[in-house]
């Protein structure tokens, strides 16, 4: 976690949990197997480190109190529903693997978000720290 | 013993506003212990902190959009993949993440072993044709 950041890996977050409603069984069923063939063309391709879908339910911890709450995670446009791991080039190659998710034409929207070393608030801290001790 | 996966997605506001940088230093030095430990106990399988840009990815008016992330205190600064006995313990680590202090926000997610959405569709066709 300490080395440098010269990121290569994204993180994809899909979001939105609802994308099924008004769907028949074959249309979510045929979706599933395109996305099925398209994770596994993105690892087989070395470009994808992995990806789970996750549990609609959960729980949210925050706060001084420690305050555990059932996370309102069922069926909502923002939940992250899953996630994949990319290994690439850039920005623009994350992108245009985001553009192929089978589920966007149904609402799903796509995430990408790239993957540091450390911190991005802590870091800038660290940089400013440094300006003003040099 | 059966052990699960759970994904905990850090957000809430900066967590550094308001504090100095020695306490910056001081609570990253704790957050690490707290990451190493875990990782040195073998719960811990994987844990990044995310940067503060990227592109939302969306399907607007029937063509694909490519917008801007917009960071708000919902935005996910960062995640930790845990393989625990179960959500009581996952729940239990999450509570120990010294960075709650100021302000931290903890989704515990348990991993699918296949898309939620699919199987409730399964399942239906399941019952329609039982």
């Amino acid at each position: 976690m300490n080395s440098p950041s010269e990121s290569s890996e994204y993180l994809l977050l899909f979001r939105g949990t609802d994308w099924h409603n008004g769907l028949s069984p074959d249309e979510i069923q045929r979706t599933m197997t395109d996305w099925m063939a398209w994770f596994d063309r993105l690892v087989a391709d070395g470009r994808c480190l992995g990806g789970q879908s996750l549990a609609t339910e959960g729980k949210v911890v925050s706060g001084k109190s420690l305050h555990v709450s059932d996370g309102p995670f069922a069926e909502s446009k923002e939940t992250v529903a899953g996630y994949f791991i990319l290994k690439v080039a850039d920005l623009d190659e994350a992108l245009d693997i985001a553009k192929q998710c089978p589920a966007l034409a149904y609402g799903m929207t796509v995430e990408a978000r790239p993957l540091l070393a450390r911190c991005a608030a802590s870091q800038r801290v660290l940089d400013q720290l440094a300006q003003t001790t040099n | 013993m059966k052990t699960n996966q759970y994904l905990l997605l850090f957000s809430g506001p900066d967590w550094t506003t308001g504090l100095a940088p020695q306490e910056v230093q001081e609570m990253m030095d704790r957050t690490h212990a707290w990451f190493d430990r875990l990782f040195g106990e073998g719960k811990a399988k994987g844990a990044q902190p995310l940067e503060k840009t990227g592109r939302t990815i969306s399907i607007k008016n029937g063509m694909i959009a490519d917008g801007p992330f917009v960071e708000s205190k919902e935005s996910i600064g960062g995640y930790l993949l845990l393989e625990v006995a179960d959500e009581e313990e996952a729940v239990a680590i999450a509570r120990q993440n010294p960075m709650l202090t100021a302000g931290l926000n903890i989704e515990v997610r348990p991993v699918a072993d296949i898309c939620p959405s699919v199987r409730a569709a399964l399942e239906k066709t399941a019952l329609a044709t039982a």
